[in-house]
Order: structure tokens, then sequence, then C-alpha cells
């Protein structure tokens, strides 16, 4: 059968039914919870950002605020802002809380000496007692060339250095900045456990396709309730459920690195409404030219956009993969 | 100093270990990224072996197409490099 693509547009995301939407994700929730995997009520790790929110009101709304649990786990570089918003939200919704700081787990782990050695090796002045840092990816979209990070400190009185990181240091920040996700979901998993509950991901679309989540970390989960949704959507559906408005305004971040860092500059590259359409054209055969001719942008630029999209979903196979059994 | 068509046999060298090909499989004028031969990661790794074997710093403004984009583009691109730095 033949079906008519509708011409691209920049509305072409927008959810018209939101209630319908809604009632969708939470019998799907309940059928997973309840039905397929035998649990009695979920928990789910709220971060006071917009994905955990919106995750968490559906959950709620699918299991019921006395079968829900929120972990806030900030750790030594969360902003005090999140555990502050996490908290309004359960308050508002009206759910138990348990607050665990992870920082002496990762402390035990080596976490925060690991990376910090790590960013000293590039950039020697770093004095990880005094001076923030942050990885943020480098690439130039009319390059089609993948895309390497650099490490930038900021000193305390406001000095920022930047460098390119060498694939040695690279890793080593990133596998031990893997620590926090990975202890939150080991405790995550405490709490589910010790209450037969399911443990309830709050990983978006962009982030499942593109990679931008830990392998037994954050992404170590249950179910993935908002995996099938555009970010933009999510914050249709966040204006939908009610969530507070400070946790709507505030900008993505990753909570991750002791500088402020944004989903954008250390991952996606470009603001969520223009990779949410691109994301959409790429997947669904949409001429570039097309694209390109909607959202102002060049040609060449909507191609290596869909390049670097397909180039993340390849390279990322990996954190999705299932161990490997063997016949 | 090595010869462009040294350096091009050590790049090519390179490529066809980490991407797990035969020699004859890999074209010198080949999209490496862009056919998805070696990935960003296999990027980091390359600047390392650039870094190791030529003794060169590659800069991040200098990763672009034409200096990356195939093993005879970055061939050239090391070989002008290490030209620069015998002439400075």
């Amino acid at each position: 059968m033949n079906t008519i693509k509708s011409p691209f547009s920049r509305n072409i995301l927008k959810i018209n039914d939101l209630e319908s939407l809604c009632n969708m994700i939470v019998g799907n929730i309940q059928d997973s919870v309840l039905r397929i995997l035998h649990r009695r009520g979920g928990v789910v790790g709220i971060s006071g950002g917009i994905d955990s929110s919106v995750t968490l009101a559906l959950t709620i709304r699918a299991l019921g605020n006395k079968n829900v649990l929120g972990v806030i786990m900030p750790d030594a570089d969360s902003s005090p802002e999140s555990e502050l918003f996490a908290q309004k939200l359960a308050d508002k919704f009206n759910i138990k809380t348990i607050l665990e700081n992870v920082t002496p787990a990762l402390e035990g782990f080596n976490c925060y000496q690991r990376r910090d050695e790590a960013i000293s090796r590039v950039i020697p002045e770093f004095n990880p007692n005094t001076d923030k840092a942050k990885i943020v990816i480098q690439q130039n979209m009319n390059e089609d060339i993948p895309p390497v990070f650099s490490v930038v400190v900021i000193t305390s009185d406001g000095k920022e250095m930047s460098r390119m990181l060498p694939a040695k240091e690279y890793l080593q920040i990133v596998a031990a900045t893997n620590f926090k996700q990975r202890s939150r979901m080991s405790m995550l998993y405490y709490h589910a456990e010790r209450l037969h509950y399911a443990v309830i991901g709050t990983a978006n679309k962009h982030e499942v396709d593109q990679g931008f989540f830990v392998k037994y970390g954050d992404g170590g989960v249950d179910i993935m309730p908002i995996g099938k949704l555009y970010k933009t959507q999510i914050y249709q559906l966040a204006e939908y459920l009610d969530i507070p408005q400070e946790i709507i305004n505030r900008t993505p971040t990753t909570d991750t690195y002791s500088a402020k860092q944004t989903q954008v500059e250390f991952f996606f590259q470009m603001p969520y409404e223009l990779l949410d359409l691109v994301d959409y054209g790429w997947e669904n055969d949409y001429e570039p030219t097309e694209v390109a001719l909607i959202l102002g942008k060049k040609e060449r630029e909507i191609r290596n956009m869909y390049k670097n999209l397909e180039r993340k979903a390849k390279t990322t196979d990996y954190l999705r993969m299932h161990p490997v059994f063997f016949e | 100093m090595k010869t462009e068509i040294e350096i091009l046999q050590g790049i090519r060298r390179y490529i066809t270990t980490s991407a797990s090909m035969n020699n004859n499989e890999l074209d010198d004028n080949m999209l490496i990224f862009n056919l998805g031969l070696l990935d960003s990661m296999g990027l980091l790794f390359l600047i390392d072996f650039i870094k190791e074997e030529y003794n060169l710093e590659v800069m991040d403004s200098e990763l672009v197409e034409e200096n990356f984009e195939s093993v005879k583009n970055i061939a050239s691109f090391v070989y002008k490099k290490l030209q620069n730095e015998i002439n400075s």
C-alpha cells in the first residue's frame, strides 16, 4: 500500500490530541509494569529536569501516587536547583521521595579523582578544588568529519581554558563520569527491589536513538515511557500534565560536570526545535532540499545534519545492544 | 623526512588495520568517514596515530574534509605539515 507523506512543515511534530497520547502511554505503563513485569509500582529518578518530570507525571497517572517513589540523587557536581525542583515536583504530585546523595559512593569509586587526573593531563593548570570543568563537543556542521571533544576549564576568577581531548583522556573522563549514572542505577534498583517496583526510565527519543545515555547506567531501566517522543513533544506533554513552569523553562543540562553544561553543547549540537525537525526529516526520508527550504538552512547543512544523525545512531549501536549469546 | 608515498602507505596500513579491511578493499580516494570506515573514536585514534608516528599535533581547526576525508587527503595533510615543520 502506498502512503502519502505530508509535506514537511515546522508543525509536523505537533501533537493535536494530547489526551489520547497521554492515555496511550499510561495504558502502556500499566500493561508493562503490572502485567508483563509483574511489579506493583514504579521508581523514578527525578532530577528536576523536563524528561524525568514528565515521566513521573505519566507514571503517577498509570500507577497511582501511592505506588510511585521519586528518588532524588544529587552528587557533588549537581546544581542545587535540581534537588529543589525535583522536590517541588514531588510535592505537587503528592508522592513519597527519598534523597540519596551519591557523592560518597562516587568517592569510593574514585570517580572524581580519575576524571580530574585525566583533565589535568590535558590542562596542567587545572585545580579541581577551585576550578570548574566540562567537556564540549566540537564540530563544524559544514564539514563531513565526525565531532571531537574539548575540555573546558573555568578558573575561580572566570578565566576559560579549552583544549581538544586526545583519545586516552577523553575515554578516561567519560568512563569516570559514567560512574555517576551507574551508581544512580544501582540506587534505583535497590529501592525498586525492596518495594517490588519497576525502574521507570526517563530517556527521550534523541537520547535513545543517538546514544546519549550510559549503558547499564541511565539506560539500565525496565521501561522507557517517553523513549519514542521528540523533545518538543515532551514540552507539549509537560504543559498538558501541568509540570511546574520553572522546570519547563529550565535549560536542559547534563548536571554531570562541575561547570554548567547544556545538553546541546555536550552532545546534540543544535537546539531541540531544530534537532526534532531534522531528525524527523531524516527518519522519514524527506529530501534535504525540502527540509532546508522550510527551516531556512542550506541544503548542504541539512545533508550534514542527516549524516551526523546517521553516524551517531550507528556508532552508538553498542549501547543499545544486549549481551551477545552464542548458540 | 618520509616521502608522501611512504606516508600514504603508513596511513593506509593504519586505516585498513583499524577498519579490519583487506588492503585491496581500500581506495586512497574513498571517503573514510562518509562511508563509516572510521567513526568519531576512529578519528581520535587516528589523531593519536599521527602524533605518535609523525610527531605532529593536529589542531581542531585542521579537522576539515580537505585534510581528513580520504587516505590521500590525510597523507597530503601530514606531508605538508611535516614540510612546514622543517621549514619553520
